[in-house]
């Protein structure tokens, strides 16, 4: 492997916990990392070494998802279909993992954010990207990425404390 | 009082601010319990968030790994490439190649260019990369393929977009003997690929034969649409690339 399969296998951990977050469910979350990876296998050409792998596949699965978004939302309009939202504590307990309660809440808030915001919070809160780092992956302006992170982190800590969850 | 909104401790939390502004808001904190509050629900928000999605091994990455590690390192030519490059290269332009090719000949300007260090032939690049050419850059900004060759045996192949959305272009440079890709950005054509370039002579022949194989890999490798049609290009370059 080269430099830049290496790089992308290192990378594997983190675009799962990003797909995470943007997916609604973990069968969702495990096609968007296959997506990605296979388009930055792809499209590796487009990768200028030197400059940061983990934006560049940031990048990739943004722009993915933003387009399983759009033709969902298609669909939608369409058939209207009732399994919509696959609830994520069943994902939870199949993925054998022993959350808190609090935890499950997190997840569940961030969930329910507008996809920028969420996005604006799965990369600098949760993976810790710099805003101009984060900003490059949404490719929007500094000032739009923070006004998301803002309005992002306004929202989450508002629907914890409805629930009794101190943050 | 000092009031701090919440993107000022929001820049604190994330470390957004330079080490005076936050010694500032530090000072605040200290001074005033609220503040200290906002900061420390903003500080237990980001450690719920990552705890709630942590970094955890997953056997399916197994598969992922063994997926990356058996691609190759440059990817085969896609077969659509075929049809744009017989359509960018149509025959009629064969006999200004042909020309061209013997005028190449009879100098002697053919390979050696970049063996040569590159610096007889006018041909510079930044140090970001950017074709400093002037000539080069105008046949790039406003040549389209279908005008084929200039007097310097300059011209434009292939028009596409990179999966950055750049506009890229593959030029060729008979005179220099060179033939490249170039994708803009920040209104300047970057230099992405390079390759020693002789024009075949002779006979009609398709255009894959006359752009170099590593410059048709780098093109291959960077392609994220079809390469356009004549008037998709011609609209690209009256819209100056944007």
């Amino acid at each position: 492997m080269d430099d830049f399969q290496t790089g992308l296998v290192d990378l594997l951990p983190r675009l799962r916990r990003f797909a995470r977050v943007l997916a609604r469910s973990d069968a969702d979350a495990h096609d968007l990392v296959q997506e990605t990876v296979e388009r930055a296998l792809a499209k590796r050409g487009g990768f200028r070494p030197g400059t940061r792998l983990d934006s560049w596949a940031f990048t990739i699965m943004r722009r993915i998802f933003i387009d399983q978004t759009r033709s969902n939302a298609r669909w939608a309009r369409v058939v209207a279909p009732a399994d919509e939202r696959t609830p994520d504590i069943a994902d939870a307990a199949l993925a054998g993992e022993d959350l808190r309660a609090d935890a499950l809440a997190v997840r569940d808030a961030l969930q329910a954010l507008p996809d920028d915001q969420r996005i604006a919070v799965a990369l600098v809160l949760i993976d810790g990207l710099s805003y101009a780092e984060a900003a490059a992956v949404m490719g929007v302006p500094a000032g739009t990425l923070t006004s998301r992170l803002v309005r992002g982190r306004q929202a989450l800590i508002r629907t914890l404390a409805e629930q009794g969850v101190s943050a | 009082m000092i009031h701090y909104d919440d993107e000022t401790l929001m820049r604190r939390v994330d470390g957004e601010l330079t080490p005076e502004a936050g010694a500032l808001i530090d000072a605040a904190a200290a001074a005033d319990p609220a503040i200290a509050a906002r900061l420390a629900t903003l500080r237990s928000l980001r450690s719920l968030a990552r705890e709630a999605l942590p970094l955890v091994p997953d056997p399916r990455d197994r598969d992922l790994a063994r997926l990356i590690a058996a691609a190759p390192t440059s990817p085969p030519l896609a077969a659509r490439m075929s049809e744009a490059l017989r359509i960018a290269f149509a025959p009629r332009h064969a006999p200004l190649w042909g020309g061209l090719a013997a005028a190449c000949f009879v100098l002697g300007l053919s390979f050696g260019w970049l063996s040569a260090g590159g610096s007889n032939s006018g041909f510079t690049v930044g140090p970001q990369g950017q074709i400093a050419d002037a000539a080069l850059v105008r046949v790039l900004d406003t040549r389209l393929t279908a005008d084929g060759a200039d007097a310097e045996g300059r011209s434009v192949g292939l028009t596409f977009r990179d999966a950055d959305d750049r506009w890229c272009r593959t030029f060729q440079s008979g005179e220099a003997g060179v033939a490249g890709l170039a994708c803009r950005e920040a209104d300047a054509w970057g230099l992405e690929a390079l390759a020693p370039f002789q024009p075949a002579a002779g006979d009609l022949r398709t255009a894959s034969a006359d752009i170099p194989a590593p410059i048709l890999a780098a093109v291959d490798a960077a392609l994220a649409a079809d390469p356009l049609d004549a008037t998709a290009e011609a609209r690209a370059r009256d819209a100056g690339w944007n």
